[in-house]
């Protein structure tokens, strides 16, 4: 409905970049190099063990964040689509700690 | 492609609006990380109550196919990612290519998941079997949540291939091209969130040993 108010015609070119082949391949070798530091630390670290499973999930964390990044494209993506992101991960990160509490001090 | 009529009207059905369509993608994925969140809250406090069994139980699973899946998804992640470059450059060959090399890579992780299913019912470990009522309650637990999240995430794969596939016939078709490819780019989002999911589920049920 509200479309014919703010619609020009030439918007949704200009404002579209185009992420390179090579910038893609290069997050891939970085997912797949963050994979390969997570497996060996849990399968030859396994006698730190409380270590290895904070240590894999902040690789794991850093692993969803370069996927949304560059595959996801929010490198170039308008503010608001990051803002919106954050206001989830903050709710959701809310939930847990909440509920992690709850039952450690049981 | 557009007639020279210099008059369209404004809701005359001709009209795309890819932000407010992209924009609704993210919300839908955001409903998704919240179902699934929900389910790393239980994992979480299971795993507070029943530490060594899930410990134990986690040793069951077969590293080297979590790790092969892995490493299938992050690749098929990057081929459709690519995918929306060459569309966008106008490529319609290639960026089909790069569908379909998606596309296979999520029929090799079914593959993969169904052997590492199978060797588990097997063993009697799924949810209702013989074995699986004698298990220890902490184990049991573990695997209920194995196959529920595996299973729920195997689930949105089979999703994201038939997207896959229907974005394909769409831009054999010439439908999706250069100057409209919201489509290919909402793809790309839902696949990439069930790389996301994989990318946490790994680790919490294959490395926690």
């Amino acid at each position: 409905m509200e479309n014919h108010k703010n619609h020009h015609n030439d918007d949704q070119h200009e404002t579209h970049h185009i992420a390179s082949y090579k910038e893609h391949f290069s997050t891939l070798a970085a997912l797949l190099l963050l994979t390969f530091v997570t497996v060996v630390v849990s399968v030859f670290g396994a006698n730190l063990a409380t270590l290895s499973v904070a240590t894999a999930l902040l690789i794991a964390t850093i692993k969803v964040i370069v996927v949304a990044y560059y595959f996801m494209h929010l490198k170039y993506e308008k503010k608001i689509y990051s803002w919106l992101i954050l206001l989830v991960v903050v709710l959701f990160v809310a939930f847990t700690v909440i509920t992690a509490i709850e039952y450690l001090n049981r | 492609m557009e007639h020279a009529t210099g008059f369209i009207l404004p809701n005359s059905g001709h009209n795309r609006d890819a932000e407010a369509s992209k924009m609704g993608m993210w919300l839908f994925l955001f409903t998704e990380l919240l179902l699934f969140g929900g389910l790393f809250i239980v994992y979480m406090v299971y795993r507070l109550m029943n530490h060594d069994a899930f410990l134990l139980s986690s040793f069951e699973l077969n590293v080297v196919m979590g790790t092969v899946n892995t490493i299938v998804l992050l690749v098929s992640s990057m081929t459709i990612a690519m995918s929306i470059t060459a569309i966008q450059k106008g490529n319609s060959i290639l960026s089909i290519k790069l569908l379909a090399t998606t596309l296979i890579l999520s029929l090799v992780f079914m593959i993969i998941k169904y052997f590492e299913w199978s060797s588990k019912i097997h063993h009697g470990l799924f949810p209702g079997m013989e074995y699986y009522g004698n298990l220890p309650k902490g184990e049991a637990l573990f695997f209920f949540l194995y196959f529920f999240m595996t299973g729920l995430h195997a689930l949105h794969i089979i999703i994201g291939a038939v997207l896959i596939a229907v974005v394909i016939y769409r831009t054999k078709k010439g439908e999706v091209h250069s100057e409209n490819y919201t489509l290919t780019e909402n793809a790309g989002l839902y696949w990439h969130l069930v790389d996301l999911i994989w990318i946490y589920l790994f680790p919490l049920f294959y490395l926690i040993h």
